[in-house]
């Protein structure tokens, strides 16, 4: 069975990490600890896609935090399937990393399905509708709001991206 | 047969800690040189170095570009390896070099951390900078609208007494001193009206407004105020009246509080009505159990954004009715709601009248509501 490799990017301390221990190992702690390039973490799912369950492997990268893609960003990103890109929703200005994040991935990876995980869903509100509409019309993207905390929406959001992965919906839906 | 002949370059790759394994066009290893990380010959290479999952179509290139710096497995935290991949020309060989990096990682990774931690650090910083500097700003507002508020009266007072000591031949005619004794009145009522009602807001700000509660009856509560308001001079000509609910509870509540939030939103109410215009005061208990008090106008209405001005303290969108209050009203009924757990909400359209509700919890409620 084809492993999918799925990048998780975003500025850091916004969550990255720990959406995806929360969705592999089902943990969560409060200590930060800075990722140093990238942590690979192999994971098997099952995920409704057109309708029928299937099982899934996926190679999820977590990929060190900046708030703009550099590099060595578009260097890891090589040959991903689909990208969740996370931004902290206790932030003001997190729209515009998330953009620019976004932005390199239509560009390096054209036409591979982008979720927006608006993280941190349990200490602050959602965005508003309009930059919801906004990033949806711009990306097509999936949008979601998560909290690795208390794992709100963080399997979902993996799942919606994987069936969109292998269901052939690209960026544009 | 082994491409790396060479004793010296086998020396020189464990030297450096490099493994470097030989892989075929199906990417099965086929050659293993070097020994700290477990690789064997016949399996896929993607299986040690998922990292390799995805990059298929570039290994595959004649001139294959891939340097990841720092990759490791994040649920064994595993020592970190930089992986790159180089193909020798004389063979067509595809090598992928595996160099254990766990020392420049340690180093590098302090690092990192340390700059996320001063950064996010920064960040708070400046947000609660941005917030003071914000609260500053409205203390600074606040004072000048207080000096205002406090000097428009205090001018009226000062004028009016002037006018009345001002020696003069011929004494004022009586309607002009019951004209000027009555502004001097009124002005001290608002005087002491702002005073009171700055002493509320600050003890609401510090935590030190409180409230003392008992067992009260609204519907008494209510009637009392409506008669007061009735009494007002802008309710000349505005019919007030009352809609309870069928049965209305007991409210444990502080009652003097209860009437203070009863007249803000009253008055508020008769200073935008015109003669003819019709107050109602509606009781309601909610699904939910809440009892909720409604006083409702069909005045002017108001729009979001005077609605937003509306409940900042000294915030009066509309300038006819700005002499004719002190601005901190829907500020401390604001205030009194939260200290009694109720929720306070204005619904308003402009030209539509506006409804302002106040909505005690079930907790606070006899059990004989209903």
């Amino acid at each position: 069975m084809k492993a999918h490799k799925v990048i998780v990017i975003g500025d850091f301390g916004v969550g990255k990490t720990s959406l995806i221990r929360r969705y592999v190992l089902d943990v969560f702690s409060d200590q930060y600890r800075a990722t140093l390039g990238v942590h690979l973490y192999k994971h098997s799912d099952i995920v409704p896609i057109d309708g029928t369950e299937q099982q899934v492997k996926l190679v999820l990268w977590d990929i060190e935090g900046a708030p703009l893609p550099g590099e060595q960003m578009m260097r890891y990103s090589l040959g991903a399937s689909g990208a969740i890109v996370v931004g902290d929703l206790t932030r003001p200005d997190m729209i515009e990393p998330m953009r620019r994040a976004a932005d390199m991935i239509e560009a390096r990876l054209p036409g591979r399905p982008i979720g927006f995980a608006f993280n941190k869903h349990d200490i602050a509100p959602a965005p508003d509708d309009s930059n919801i509409a906004a990033l949806k019309d711009r990306y097509g993207a999936l949008i979601t709001c998560t909290s690795a905390k208390t794992g709100d929406a963080v399997p979902n959001l993996f799942r919606d991206l994987t069936a969109r992965i292998i269901g052939g919906k690209g960026g544009a839906v | 047969m082994s491409d790396v002949k060479s004793f010296d370059a086998r020396i020189l790759l464990e030297g450096a800690r490099i493994v470097a394994v030989r892989v075929d066009e199906d990417l099965v290893v086929r050659e293993v040189v070097g020994d700290w990380c477990e690789v064997s010959v016949g399996e896929d290479v993607r299986d040690t170095v998922p990292a390799l999952i995805g990059m298929e179509d570039e290994l595959l290139q004649e001139l294959p570009y891939i340097q990841l710096p720092f990759v490791s497995l994040g649920m064994s935290h595993e020592q970190p390896v930089a992986i790159s991949v180089q193909r020798d020309w004389k063979t067509q060989s595809l090598w992928i070099l595996l160099r254990d990096v766990s020392e420049e990682a340690s180093v590098q990774e302090r690092l990192v951390h340390q700059h996320n931690a001063l950064s996010l650090a920064h960040r708070e910083l400046a947000a609660a900078r941005d917030a003071a500097l914000t609260a500053d700003k409205a203390k600074t507002r606040f004072l000048a609208n207080v000096s205002h508020e406090l000097r428009t009266p205090l001018n009226v007072v000062i004028g009016g007494a002037s006018i009345l000591r001002k020696p003069r031949e011929k004494p004022l005619p009586t309607e002009d001193v019951v004209t000027f004794s009555n502004d001097i009145h009124d002005s001290g009522v608002l005087l002491l009206q702002l005073v009171d009602d700055l002493i509320d807001l600050s003890r609401a700000e510090t935590g030190n407004l409180t409230i003392h509660e008992e067992w009260c009856n609204p519907s008494v509560i209510i009637d009392e105020m409506i008669r007061l308001s009735r009494g007002l001079p802008e309710a000349k000509g505005v019919e007030i009246v009352y809609e309870p609910c069928a049965k209305a509870p007991e409210l444990f509540a502080d009652p003097r509080r209860v009437k203070q939030i009863l007249l803000n939103l009253l008055s508020n109410a008769v200073k935008v009505c015109d003669p003819g215009s019709r107050i109602q005061v509606e009781t309601e208990v909610l699904e939910s159990g809440d009892f909720k008090i409604t006083v409702r106008d069909n005045g002017p209405g108001m729009s979001p954004a005077d609605l937003a001005i509306a409940l900042e303290p000294f915030g009066q969108p509309n300038a006819e009715t700005r002499s004719r209050g002190t601005g901190l009203g829907l500020a401390i009924v604001a205030r009194l709601a939260d200290l009694h757990q109720a929720k306070f909400d204005i619904a308003t359209k402009l030209g539509e009248g506006l409804a302002a509700s106040t909505s005690f919890p079930v907790e606070r409620l006899s059990s004989n509501a209903g």
